[in-house]
Order: C-alpha cells, then structure tokens, then sequence
C-alpha cells in the first residue's frame, strides 16, 4: 500500500510519515505543490497540518485543491489539511474562539469507519488557531471537544475525512489506530 | 512493522562507505545522537574520520571527561577542542534566544571547518535527527528554533553534509545507539547550544556556574529517586536560571538572590511532552539541596507546562 503525505509545512509531518511507516506502508512525503499526476497509483492522501495561518491561507496550501478534486483515493485532513478541505469545498474555516494546545478530550458523537473499535472519549493533542466553523456541503461532524465543535468531519459519500487534532502524535490516544482505520479504506477503495 | 536498527545500522554503513571517498570529520557533543552517528561513521570511515568535541564551557558537570572517556572506549579518532574563552566572548552581552544559538552555531562551525582543513576532511559527520531540521523550519515550516546543525551552517561552506540520522527520532537512535554498543545510548537529551540557553539573560561563566550546579542536583536527585522506583526517569530533567532576582531570609538576614526553575519532561521523540509528576518530596529535596548548596539561589519553582504549547527547552 501506497500513500503520500503532503508536506504543508506542519511540525508534525514527518511523524505522520513515521507513524505510516510503523504500519507497514510505503510512504513517503511530498511537497504541496507537486503536480496531481505525481499521485498515480498512490492508494491514498494524508494532507498535513502547517504553519499558523497556513489553513485559511490558500495561497500557502499549493495544490491541495487539485488533489481534493482530482484525486480519486481516499484523503485524510490533518488540521491544517482538515481546515483547508472544509473551505476549498464550501465551508468556513476561521480562527478559533478558544485555540487549543496540547492536551483535550475528544468525544466521538457519530461512529465512523475512522473510529471503530475505539471508546466514545478519548485524549487527544491539538495545537492550532484556526478551525472549522461551518461544515461544507455533504460532510457530517464526528466529533467534538470542550472547546471545538468539528473535531473530525467526513463527507457522505466520496473517502474525506478531516480531523482538527493530531492522531500522528505520541500523546493522542489510539493515533495509530486511527491511521489503520484510515488505511483499511485506502484498501478497500483500490 | 517497527523500527529496525540492525537493518539500519547497515543500510548507513554502506552509505557513508559510498558517500565519503576521503576523509570526514565528525562534530561529536558526547551526547546520543552524534555518538551514534560518530560510531557508525566510525564503522565505515575507521582512521579516515575525526571525531571533534568542543568543550565550550557550556557543557554539563564533568561531561568533557566523560565524552574522553566514551570516545576512547568506543576506539573512535578523536579531537577533543577547549574554546570557552572564545565563546564567553562571543556571547557577552547576549541575551536573545535565537542570537545565542546563532552565535554559538557560528563558533561551532567555523572551528569544525578549521580542524577538518588540517586533516583534511572534505565531509563533515553530524547526529541530526528528525526534530533539529523540522523545528529549524525553511519555506513552508516555521522556525520554532535554530538547531544550530542545521540552520547555523553558512550557506556557502565547503563541507559536505552526511547526516545519517535524518529521518530518525530520539527512541530510534537509542535502538541504533543500543545496537551499537554505545555506553550513553539511555542518556538524556542535551541541546547543542549547551547550558547557554539554559541561562535566561546574559551568558556569564559565573551564571553557567549557577545553573551547572543546580542542574547536576536535579539530576542527581531525579535519578535517585527513579533508582528507588519512586518515580520513573523521566526524558529529560534539569534547571533553568531564571533573569528573576527575588526576596529571601538566610539566618535572620535580607538575601535578594536567583531564581531557579526545574523542568522534567515525559515524552518519546520531543516532538509532543508532558510535565513529569515528580512527588512532592523530591522535589523538596532538590529544593532544599539547591538553596542550600548552590550560593546565590534563594527560590526554586517546577515547571508544569506541555509542549505544545511550551517547547522543553526555554529557548
């Protein structure tokens, strides 16, 4: 299995490459301005968190859009991916009323194939400024924490996911789980 | 899958082997990272590598012996550089987080590039691993530090770079460093920079004096207490000196003395940490041994912030 993150620039984007890695993936990290076609036969897309601001800032994100619209795999939104995939497909990301660093508890209120076999509650690590403040089209909320109302979204019918918090971090609760998650539907979609 | 040292170890033997058809120097602190990255230079290069350590005077207590002592076991060519004038010179006055690094970086490689001409190396080794270049930033990546391996080097230097650890974090080099037979493989993170950044303010040899004496306390006290099993090592535990000066009593008398703060931090690869619960009477301890024993400490806090939001290192 094949599956690219896309560097936008996050403290964390290697580590998203380590923790693939650790699950046996072929993985390898890309900037975000190389072109959609360097993607064929990547199984799936991790778009990485970034540089504060980097969200809302379309400029910074290269071509992150051509890769939600053309890339056919499945795609998973990393904080700054998450956010970028909310407003490039009709959504609003803006700074957040409380931003969030470090330590937070995620309540799961919709079960999703990303979640299975995890607890409904569960410690995960953020840091950012901005978030999702209103859903694009077609996506539903996940999950929630005390101070971020779109925590994890996906869309209905097409392999998005977004997630606000880091599960490529070592203090997240079960971010290796979810990246398994993640990677049974890149399998199941090729 | 995990991580696999042996298959590491040989991948990068036979690398650096490809790499470095001449001579290399390696820039060796003693700590894990460039003492692994010196052993598998070692490996590949034997007598056609250098190994350089700089006692800049802002090392630990004891540790340029103890460095001596690893190098000479681990049978690696070695250099061992005494320059704490010239970097308590250079860094008079200083009192910028990112200047100190700059600074001190700067040091670094200009006597690094001085020893590589007369061996007359054309490669310079470093332990870089996976956090120094992602916090170093570049284009999209913001600089949260300079580690000085990375950002420090001047852009026009004749050196080639060989950085086997790249891609690898603190608990990968640890299995390369323990496959590798390397005494100091366990032991604990120390920044290039030394205890200049430890130093809030001006970097004074007498300010050096005060946090090296605090710190060894700490991690006396810390690693005693993790030996009795009262609390597990943490990843990384020492003091801070604080720019505070603060009201305290010594025997019926006004001292207004220095601050010192103590940081221990749990965490696996430094990218994400949480503060050590150390119990209470350890922390007394060290306290109590730090007022006592360091001259001019009267007050002594614990640091109780994560990273994010705080980094482990104050600067």
């Amino acid at each position: 299995m094949r599956v690219y993150v896309v560097d936008n620039g996050g403290q964390w984007t290697h580590r998203e490459w380590r923790v693939l890695k650790y699950l046996g993936v072929d993985a390898k990290i890309v900037p975000n301005d190389s072109p959609i076609s360097d993607l064929k036969e990547v199984d799936g897309l991790v778009l990485s968190g970034g540089a504060p601001r980097v969200g809302i800032d379309p400029e910074k994100m290269g071509k992150n859009g051509d890769y939600i619209d053309g890339f056919e795999g499945p795609i998973l939104g990393i904080c700054a991916g998450h956010q970028f995939m909310a407003s490039h497909l009709g959504g609003v990301a803006a700074p957040a009323k409380v931003p969030e660093f470090g330590k937070s508890i995620l309540k799961v209120h919709q079960p999703d194939v990303l979640f299975e076999g995890l607890p409904d509650r569960f410690e995960v690590w953020e840091s950012h400024n901005d978030e999702v403040t209103v859903l694009p089209p077609g996506f539903a909320s996940l999950a929630s924490s005390p101070n971020c109302n779109v925590q994890a979204m996906r869309h209905q019918d097409r392999p998005l996911f977004g997630l606000q918090f880091h599960p490529e971090v070592e203090h997240t609760q079960f971010g290796s789980d979810i990246f398994r998650n993640f990677l049974k539907v890149c399998e199941n979609s090729t | 899958m995990s991580f696999d040292p042996k298959a590491f170890i040989a991948e990068q033997t036979e690398a650096i082997r490809k790499t470095v058809t001449g001579k290399a120097i390696i820039a060796c602190s003693g700590g894990v990272d460039s003492t692994a990255a010196a052993v598998l230079a070692s490996r590949a290069l034997s007598d056609r590598l250098l190994a350089v350590y700089v006692d800049t005077g802002l090392m630990r207590k004891d540790e340029t012996k103890d460095v001596e002592r690893t190098l000479d076991e681990l049978h690696v060519n070695h250099r061992i550089l005494r320059a704490a004038n010239e970097f308590f010179a250079a860094l008079k006055g200083i009192t910028d987080p990112e200047k100190k690094r700059m600074i001190i970086g700067g040091k670094f490689i200009w006597l690094f590039e001085r020893e590589a001409e007369t061996f007359g190396a054309d490669h310079l080794v470093q332990g870089t691993i996976a956090p120094d270049w992602i916090e170093s930033g570049g284009q999209l990546r913001d600089r949260i530090k300079t580690h000085h391996n990375v950002a420090g080097l001047p852009p026009d230097m004749k050196l080639k770079l060989v950085e086997p650890l790249r891609d690898l974090y603190k608990d990968e080099v640890r299995a390369v460093a323990r496959t590798l037979g390397v005494r100091v493989a366990e032991r604990q993170p120390f920044p290039g920079p030394g205890l200049a950044v430890r130093v809030i303010g001006e970097v004074t040899p007498d300010r050096v004096d005060l946090v090296r004496e605090a710190s060894a306390i700490v991690e006396h006290e810390i690693e005693a207490a993790g030996k009795a099993k009262q609390v597990p090592v943490p990843w990384q535990y020492f003091a801070v000196l604080l720019p505070v000066q603060t009201v305290g009593v010594h025997g019926d008398l006004r001292v207004y003395g220095h601050t010192i703060a103590v940081r221990a931090v749990d965490s696996i690869d430094g990218m994400t940490a949480v503060y050590s619960k150390i119990p209470h009477d350890v922390l007394d301890r060290i306290a109590t041994r730090i007022t006592n024993e360091v001259a001019g400490i009267n007050r002594v806090v614990f640091d109780i912030s994560s990273k994010p939001p705080a980094t482990i290192e104050w600067e």
